[in-house]
Order: C-alpha cells, then sequence, then structure tokens
C-alpha cells in the first residue's frame, strides 16, 4: 500500500486516462504495453462535475444539512438527488415527503472581491438554528476555490460554536476533475476525516457495509439486502438513506462491498487500510454473469464461498428459465452501449447473457479495472468501438450513425432521434439488479427492443443538431495526444 | 446581491440565459466554465420544468471549454477558441452565445475579442461577458435581451404595424411557458395581429434580428424587463406596455385584450367578437359544473406573475378565498414589490391576502405553518409539497419547479387555460 494519501482526484492515479477513441482489442494491447498517455479534446460538450456527485451522494442522509458554498446556479443539478430523495421516501412508505435541507450561500460579486466567509458562517448558523442537525456538509465550489475560501479553517472554527454538529467541509471544486466520481471519494475522504477519524470500535460479527449511491432504487436496495441476508449476513445501508448512525457503524463492518464500481471503491482501500475491514471489489451485479461475479465476491471475503454456491444454483433454477427465453428474443442483435463506468460494463456483459453482440462501448475511463472488462469482453466478441468519453454526444452519434446497431443501451435522447431502437439499465427509482431485477429488466430490454415504433417515427420528425457532414468525419478526430 | 437562500427556485444567470437560448430554434449556446456547468445551468431551469428540455442543444450536448485546473491557472482562451471552432465545424446552428462561467469570469478571460475574431469572419458569435455569480436565473432573462437589443437585432427594419413582441415570460423558468405563449398568440392571432413570442412556431434568430419592426412590446409580468423595455424603445423606437402579471380566465384576459387595443387602436367591433366568443367558450364550460369543486381558502406560493394570475382568477372569478400569497422570487425593487402587491390585493369583492415576499423555503414552510387562518387549497412548486403534505393541505403543482408532472402545452392562462386550471383544483376527497 501507497503511503501518499489520495487526494479525491480520480486522475492522479496512474494509468487512468479519460480521452480516446479506439477498439477493444487495440486498447487491450497498448494498455498492457503501457502505451495510454492522457489525452484531450479541443472540442468537446459538456460534463458532469465532482461537485454533483458530492452532493447527490449524501443528500439523502437524515438529520442532516447540506450547504453549497457556491453562487446559487451550482445547486441546479441538486434536483436530481432532491428527485430521488423524494420518490425513494414514497417507495419506503414515508407519507410527508420531506425536501433536503439545502443552503447555498449564494456567492456573489461582493464575495468574489471581499472572500464569502460571512455568508458562509450566516448559512451555517441559519442551518443549526433552523434543524439543529447532526451532521453539516459544506461543499466547496470553483467560485469558492478560486477566490481562496478557506471551508476548512472556517468549519473548524464553526465547529467550536456548534459542538452538537459535525462539520463536515467537502473539497469538491469542479475545476479541479474531469471524472465527475472524483466527487464520491472527495466525500467519503471527508467522512472518514470528520466523522470516523480512524476511531476504533467494537465489531459487528456478520455486518456488512453495502455501498450505494443515489441511482440505486428501493427494489435494487431490498434485492441486495435479500442476497446479502442469505448469506447469513446483515446489511448497513449507505450513506443512500441512512443516517450518521449507519456512517458510524461503517468500522464496526467484517467486510464491505459496493453496488457501484466506481462508488467507495477508493473508500474501501481506506476502510481496509485504516479499519483492517476486508473488501469485495467487483462488478456492479446487473444480469446473471455479473450478480454472480458481485455475489462471489462478497462472499469469499466471508468465508461463505461453499454457502454462496448453493444460493447461486437454486437463483439460477429460478432465472435460467427467463434468461433462455429472452435470449430467443434477444440474440444476434448488435449493440451499442454508453453509460457511466459501473454501468456500460455491466450493460456489456448483461448483453452476452441475451447473446447479443457488442458493436460499440462508451464509457468515462480506461485503467487497471476497465482493463479486466476489456478483456474479458475481447473474447466474447470480435470487433467493437471504444469511446473513452463522458458522453461527448457529438462523438456518440457519430459512432451510431456508422455502426448502425440494431439497439442503444444508455441514455437514449440522441439514439432515440436516429431511430434506433433504445433501452436502459439506469433505473433509480425500477428493478435493475440482483436475481430479482433481472426478471424485470430482462422483459423492459426485449419488449422495448421489440417495440421501437416511437424511436423510428419520431426520427423521421426531428433532428439532432449537428451539420450533415459530421456524420462523414472520424468521430475522434478532436482527440489529441493520448499516444507516444 | 444575492441572499442566502434554502432549495433556491432556479440557477445563476447562466441559467437563465440558457433557458432563453434552449427555446429559441438553431441556436447554440457555447459555455466557457467549469465542466459542470452545463449540466447545472439545464438542470436548474430546464431541468425542473416539467422534464421538457431544448429540443436543440441543452444538458451535456452544449460545447463547452470544461476548464480545469490548468485553465484557471493559464487561461482558457485557447482552449475557448478551438471550442468556438469545433462548434461552428459540426454544430447546424445559426448563431452561438459564448457564457462565461465562474471560472472565467473571476480568472478575467477577455471573451470578447475571442468572438470578435469569428464574427470578422463571417460567423455569429456572440460573447455574453455575464459571469454566473453575476445573479439569478430572472437576471439571465434580462441579459440575453439585452445581448440581442445590443448585438443581434437590426436597426431599420421595416415597420409592421400588425407586428408584436412578447416579453415577460420566461422559458423553462416558468413550466407552462409553451403553452401560454401559445394561447398568448391564439387570441392576438385572432385580433388580427402577428404575434413574435420568440420560443414557439420554431421562431429561430431571424425572427429576434427582425422584431425591432414591431408594433408593440407586450410585457406580461408585473417586474421583469424593465430595463430592456427601455432600451429597446430608445434603439428602435418600439414602445412598451406592460400587463402587470399573468392573465387567467375572463376578466383578466378581457382586460389584456382591451390593454392591447388601446395600445394600438384596433377595430372595436372585432375585438368586441372575440372577447364575446372567448367570455362565451369558457362559460359555455364552468355553467355546465357549478358546485362541483368544492369552496376552498388558498395560498399560492410562486414567482410574481403567476401568483397575481392565480389569486386574481381564485378570488374574482372562481369566488374562493384569499388568504395568504407569497412571492416567491427574488425581488430587490420595492417600486416592484409594490406593483406586485397592489395587484394581488386589488380585488374585485374578496378581502385582500396577506402577501408576502419570501425565497427561502425554511422562511416560505413557517409562514404557511403559523397562519391563523385555515388554508384548504395551496397552489405551489416543489418544494412546497412537503408543507401541503405536513399541513393536510390539497395541494396543486402550479409554479416553477415542477418534478412531478410531464409538462408539453399545458398552461393555466388565458381564456382556455382557465378550464384546465379549474379541472386541476377538482379534488374528490
Amino acid at each position: 500500500m501507497s503511503n501518499v494519501q489520495y487526494s479525491g482526484v480520480r486522475e492522479s492515479i496512474p494509468g487512468r486516462i479519460n480521452d480516446l477513441g479506439t477498439t477493444g482489442k487495440e486498447v487491450a494491447e497498448k494498455y498492457k504495453k503501457g502505451c495510454l498517455k492522457r489525452a484531450d479534446r479541443s472540442f468537446a460538450q459538456g460534463l458532469q462535475c465532482q461537485q454533483i456527485n458530492s452532493m447527490a451522494a449524501l443528500m439523502s442522509l437524515e438529520d442532516s444539512v447540506f450547504i453549497s458554498h457556491s453562487p446559487q446556479g451550482c445547486v441546479g443539478c441538486a434536483i436530481m438527488a432532491v428527485d430521488m430523495y423524494r420518490v425513494g421516501q414514497i417507495h419506503r412508505g414515508i407519507k410527508v415527503v420531506k425536501n433536503p435541507r439545502l443552503i447555498v450561500t449564494n456567492i456573489d460579486q461582493k464575495s468574489v472581491v471581499f472572500g464569502g466567509e460571512q455568508k458562509l458562517r450566516e448559512a451555517v448558523q441559519k442551518a443549526v438554528e433552523r434543524y439543529s442537525p447532526k451532521l453539516a456538509f459544506i461543499y466547496a465550489s470553483c467560485a469558492s476555490g478560486i477566490i481562496g475560501d478557506d471551508i476548512d479553517a472556517i468549519a473548524q472554527d464553526l465547529q467550536a460554536d456548534y459542538p452538537d454538529t459535525i462539520m463536515v467541509p467537502i473539497h469538491c471544486e469542479g475545476f479541479k476533475s474531469k471524472v465527475c466520481a472524483s466527487g464520491f471519494d472527495a466525500a467519503f475522504i471527508s467522512i472518514n476525516k470528520y466523522i470516523l477519524k480512524k476511531e476504533k470500535v467494537e465489531k459487528e460479527k456478520g455486518l456488512i457495509n453495502l455501498f450505494a449511491p443515489t441511482t440505486v432504487s428501493y427494489a435494487d436496495q431490498k434485492e441486495m439486502e435479500r442476497m446479502i441476508n442469505l448469506l447469513g449476513a446483515k446489511v448497513n445501508y449507505i450513506p443512500f438513506y441512512s443516517s450518521l448512525e449507519k456512517i458510524k457503524r461503517i468500522p464496526a463492518a467484517e467486510a464491505s462491498t459496493s453496488i457501484c464500481k466506481v462508488f467507495a471503491d477508493e473508500f474501501m482501500k481506506t476502510l481496509w487500510e485504516d479499519y483492517e475491514i476486508p473488501y469485495s471489489h467487483t462488478v456492479m451485479p446487473i444480469g446473471i454473469r455479473n450478480t454472480d461475479k458481485w455475489f462471489r465476491g462478497i462472499a469469499k471475503v466471508i468465508g461463505k464461498e461453499e454457502e454462496v454456491e448453493k444460493i447461486i444454483a437454486s437463483e439460477h433454477k429460478r432465472i435460467e428459465p427467463l434468461v433462455a427465453e429472452l435470449k430467443e428474443r434477444l440474440k444476434g442483435k448488435r449493440v451499442f452501449i454508453c453509460g457511466g463506468t459501473g454501468r456500460s460494463f455491466a450493460a456489456a456483459a448483461l448483453i452476452d447473457d441475451f447473446g447479443m453482440e457488442l458493436v460499440g462501448l462508451e464509457t468515462p475511463t480506461y485503467d487497471a479495472d476497465a482493463q479486466v472488462d476489456i478483456e474479458y469482453l475481447n473474447n466474447i466478441h470480435k470487433n467493437f468501438v471504444v469511446d473513452i468519453a463522458n458522453m461527448q454526444p457529438f462523438e456518440q452519434v457519430n459512432l451510431l450513425n456508422k455502426l448502425k446497431p440494431d439497439a442503444f443501451i444508455g441514455v437514449p435522447e440522441w439514439a432515440a432521434k436516429l431511430g434506433i431502437p433504445t433501452t436502459h439499465v439506469l433505473d433509480g427509482k425500477r428493478p435493475t439488479m440482483g436475481y430479482d431485477g433481472l426478471l424485470f429488466l430482462g422483459n423492459k430490454i426485449a419488449d422495448q427492443l421489440e417495440n421501437p415504433g416511437f424511436n423510428r417515427k419520431l426520427a423521421k420528425h426531428v433532428k439532432l443538431p449537428y451539420k450533415d457532414s459530421w456524420y462523414k468525419e472520424n468521430a475522434f478526430k478532436y482527440i489529441l495526444g493520448g499516444e507516444d | 446581491m444575492s441572499h442566502i437562500m434554502e432549495n433556491p427556485k432556479g440557477g445563476c444567470v447562466l441559467a437563465g440565459i440558457n433557458a432563453v437560448l434552449g427555446a429559441i430554434n438553431r441556436v447554440c449556446p457555447i459555455l466557457h466554465s467549469g465542466p459542470g456547468c452545463c449540466m447545472q445551468t439545464t438542470a436548474a431551469d430546464q431541468g425542473q420544468s416539467g422534464h421538457k428540455h431544448s429540443c436543440f442543444v441543452s444538458g451535456v450536448s452544449i460545447p463547452s471549454s470544461n476548464m480545469l485546473e490548468k485553465e484557471v491557472v493559464f487561461g482558457g482562451v485557447n482552449k475557448l477558441r478551438t471550442t468556438i471552432q469545433g462548434s461552428i465545424d459540426i454544430m447546424d446552428a445559426d448563431a452561438f452565445f459564448v457564457l462565461t462561467g465562474c471560472t472565467a469570469g473571476i480568472i478575467g478571460d477577455d471573451i470578447e475579442s475571442v468572438t470578435s475574431k469569428f464574427r470578422e469572419e463571417g460567423h455569429e458569435v456572440y460573447a455574453i461577458d455575464t459571469p454566473g455569480f453575476a445573479g439569478d436565473s430572472n437576471l439571465g432573462y434580462e441579459v440575453i435581451w439585452n445581448t440581442f437589443i445590443d448585438k443581434v437585432i437590426e436597426k431599420d427594419v421595416p415597420k409592421d404595424d400588425k407586428l408584436v413582441n412578447i416579453f415577460g415570460i420566461v422559458p423553462y423558468h416558468d413550466p407552462f411557458w409553451s403553452g401560454t405563449l401559445e394561447e398568448i398568440d391564439r387570441i392576438l392571432s385572432k385580433l388580427g395581429l402577428k404575434v413574435n413570442t420568440f420560443f414557439t412556431k420554431h421562431q429561430g434568430i431571424e425572427d429576434i434580428k427582425k422584431s425591432s419592426g414591431a408594433a408593440l412590446n407586450i410585457i406580461v409580468n408585473p417586474w421583469l424587463f424593465n430595463g430592456p423595455a427601455k432600451k429597446f424603445e430608445e434603439k428602435f423606437g418600439v414602445p412598451s406596455i406592460r400587463i402587470p402579471g399573468l392573465f387567467v380566465g375572463a376578466t383578466d384576459t378581457t382586460k389584456f385584450i382591451r390593454a392591447v387595443q388601446e395600445a394600438l387602436g384596433l377595430d372595436e367591433k372585432l375585438v368586441e367578437d372575440v372577447i364575446e366568443a372567448e367570455e362565451d367558450y369558457v362559460y359555455s364550460y364552468l355553467g355546465q359544473s357549478i358546485g362541483v369543486v368544492s369552496w376552498k381558502r388558498f395560498a399560492v406560493v410562486a414567482d410574481a406573475n403567476s401568483a397575481v394570475g392565480y389569486t386574481r382568477y381564485l378570488a374574482n372569478d372562481y369566488s374562493f378565498t384569499p388568504v395568504l400569497v407569497i412571492v416567491s422570487e427574488p425581488i430587490f425593487r420595492q417600486e416592484d414589490k409594490d406593483r406586485i402587491e397592489k395587484e394581488i390585493r386589488d380585488l374585485e369583492y374578496a378581502k385582500p391576502p396577506k402577501v408576502l415576499f419570501l425565497t427561502d423555503q425554511y422562511e416560505i414552510n413557517q409562514a404557511i405553518r403559523e397562519e391563523e387562518k385555515e388554508i384548504t387549497l395551496l397552489v405551489g412548486s416543489s418544494n412546497e409539497r412537503e408543507i401541503a403534505l405536513e399541513k393536510e393541505i390539497q395541494f396543486i403543482l402550479g409554479a416553477f419547479p415542477i418534478n412531478e408532472r410531464l409538462i408539453f402545452n399545458r398552461t393555466y392562462a388565458g381564456y382556455r387555460g382557465s378550464l384546465t386550471f379549474t379541472e386541476d383544483i377538482y379534488d374528490n376527497n
């Protein structure tokens, strides 16, 4: 283990790149030889900033206040987490559905000139007076970072004034990273620093930390908990819909695992280093192959290898007839996939369950983890394009127009306008994961792909915003550098 | 000047600019900003407005320089230059507008000189040098119109005495904007007018350029667009009338028509015929369900425009009892507050409600929580659902932000919208 403390910026991990146009075969070879170099796009479309992820990860925590030390605009994307929080409460049977307590300091022209410290102090004061929260998360922004407001020092000072509220400053300045998942790391680094503080707690036998981001539906939570319970273990489900008490139980756990590949993956390493909690870091449990792999991963860490095989066998008995049926409907379809790091590779494995063929994959980063997945995919699929991109719809539509896949898995907005049948493996409100999730997901995918009328008709009426000439160009023409 | 706010409604100035640009056909914003501003500025308005986004570009489709540490330290104009060039090369847009994020604004990148170079080469690329921290979505609406007036709208356009421009309905910052503009367009078209809504009918940059040929600017809003209206008149000689609040229902919509008639000297017979037909349409329906909607004591939490419209309709036309009206967007000038308050309180028969100007969600919730008079209907945004649930008040989603329904062309405004509003108020409990 390295002694250098991880900064929370995903780009700082050696060998990780964000901008590349390639193929499965080529990228695997080049990665092996160490010839992938960092690149950039001279033209790009917008990204998601890490602050969004830092906020979304925590905004469903009970007894918490979320203070964004930023102009008003930086909480725009909070609506996604706010919506998940509200709907999540409805799913959990709560009648008076609450808003998260989100306060923006509203950095303005005056703060830019004179500093925003006073506004931050006032915001924290309001938060404490209004809600007496157990936790106050203080989020940095591009503006607070550049004007040099020292949120750590201010938080430390406020901690003395308000001893009953734990102040947790989070360094999620947008300009620090191109990879929005860095924001998850920034949040966990602060949770460790300000809440857990490397203190040892009494161990709870059979307790497993299950890290879940906002995009996991309640149905999926129940399925993940069901699976872990089958192993005879109990779940500490965090930080989604959890609380300070549950966060404080993290070090008591016997093992950790995560639902998403880029969520708490770095934190689980830290938990091993600081609290000696072993962990399983595998894949997202979507589809048979990945669910098995995820399940075996955590079972192994807690020494339940034999038990898990029995459970898997009985689950397969239940699931396999459906998968066989779906395979009949879906096999041979050529698929293009775009998604976040976890979902894109999970979808790629899923289509193999259904006998579909991968023709293109868009995923935000390439690193040692991705290499494992790509090597697996290279064994199944002859030839597929890989676009290392965070969305970049202009590249996506260019590739789709050339590859003409039978199906697209991902955010449907652009592929739909090209008339391509679309479906998705991301649904934070309905099931997608585990064995139970696959029943719903599989039917959804087959039904959607068999009935593409909406997209076909839409494409005749709605045009994407690109010039016709763009579709003839090399999709990767704006990616500069990246090779020796 | 901006205040600390809990659960703010809307975004920064870029969100407001983006909302307007997103509603104009074939216009492309380019963000010179940190990596998240495209999504943030889209999510802040378009993302909370009944799930309707710009059909052209929004969110992660917007070209962006995605400024990182390197650009923050060394400046980002080179990155901006290649981003603009790429946009021109691949985006099928008629005009491009470069917006500055906080990052670019604070480090002081000179975007004007970058964009003027492109203009010299014949490309329609305009700079809007107003960083995110300068203000909110409403300011963005005025900033983009000021930019159009300063840089885009043409002088010496031949006058068309039948052409009118509509202002004050902010796209996406008002979830019902499409339907409202379509209703205004429908009514004014019946009066023989040609209507620039700018955001419906696939209107584009050419309609904006030629808008100086209009006979009248009609501002449907009690306070927005003061500065741009003056500038518009000074530069292009187009006078303005202000309709001091959204018109919902027969009474205020007829008043709106008469205000336009007076300003343009429209044919009296035509105007009276239209009013008669439209009012007949509304009352033919209302007459078919008398006593069906139970009596309510209501509160409204909304932007000033909607707050005026809903309160006046429910009180004047539907004989409900107004209790509390909270104007929940930041209004800074006292004269604006006075005008809004007058419109809300100056009712025909009903006793005037209490009027508060609150933007902070905690303060809004407290005001409703502590209201002594009983409230049985609350018209508000998604943010007010919590307090409605807490107090067990019937709740109607009528104001920005709206997240729990899909809205295409629905509106509560005008003659026809008032019927939709009344339908939604129906409650079988």
